[in-house]
């Protein structure tokens, strides 16, 4: 955690995290982050989240974006904090925070929410926790979908990652 | 065309460097993606000083 400077640029994706798990906000890890810690060689400045929306885990999710001061990351330079009722929506907020960029996603492509990609996530233990995390499969398939030019780009990529890692567990990971 | 498209997209792809990231840990791969990423903004942040500085006329004293 080396800063706490409000408009900071700096980024502990890690601790974001762990923040999370410490909270106890159920969420599943989505995006580049995602990616990288199933293996594939790529570097991201944020982390996408898609959380369970419940009541309990919307106040609790609440509670953490409060603790890492996030507001709303817009193109110019008002600060909006978010709202409790901000997260009981369908939509995207992108957050800044004292750790780093926060995206927090209630569905991901096609409208998928926390309760559709629960069965094709991976547990992962990270700092003594365990973390899911939507498979490299899962991701590949949604990329492939997608109109957006950096999943594009990314995609050959996730393709090689999951074909070498296939080929290391001798299984078809779908 | 799509053929054409996809030895493209192989083509590109760093296979050694796939494996090599397949070899650590979600933990390992986690801090080089932070270490990364600071350095990234590091070196954003040390190019946006120095187009400032450039712009910034010289005092002469």
């Amino acid at each position: 955690m080396h800063t706490n400077s409000k408009n900071s640029t700096g980024a502990d994706l890690s601790s974001i995290l762990e923040g999370l798990i410490k909270a106890d906000v159920k969420f599943i890890l989505v995006g580049g982050l995602a990616a990288v810690v199933q293996g594939a060689p790529v570097t991201t400045l944020d982390v996408d989240i898609v959380y369970k929306r419940s009541s309990e885990n919307i106040a609790k999710l609440f509670a953490f974006l409060q603790s890492i001061a996030a507001f709303y990351r817009r193109p110019d330079d008002k600060v909006i904090k978010p709202k409790e009722e901000d997260f009981l929506g369908m939509g995207h907020a992108l957050f800044t925070t004292r750790l780093g960029p926060l995206d927090v996603l209630a569905v991901i492509e096609e409208g998928k929410t926390y309760e559709d990609l629960i069965n094709h996530t991976v547990e992962i233990e990270f700092r003594g926790n365990t973390i899911r995390v939507l498979d490299l499969k899962m991701l590949v398939e949604l990329k492939r979908t997608s109109k957006d030019p950096k999943d594009k780009q990314r995609l050959p990529v996730l393709e090689e990652t999951l074909r070498q890692l296939e080929e290391e567990l001798g299984i078809d990971l779908g | 065309m799509t053929k054409k498209t996809e030895t493209k997209n192989c083509s590109v792809v760093d296979k050694t460097l796939v494996a090599m990231f397949l070899k650590m840990s979600p933990e390992e791969r986690l801090r080089a993606n932070d270490n990364a990423s600071r350095a990234i903004l590091e070196l954003r942040n040390a190019y946006k000083q120095q187009k400032f500085n450039r712009r910034r006329p010289k005092l002469n004293t």
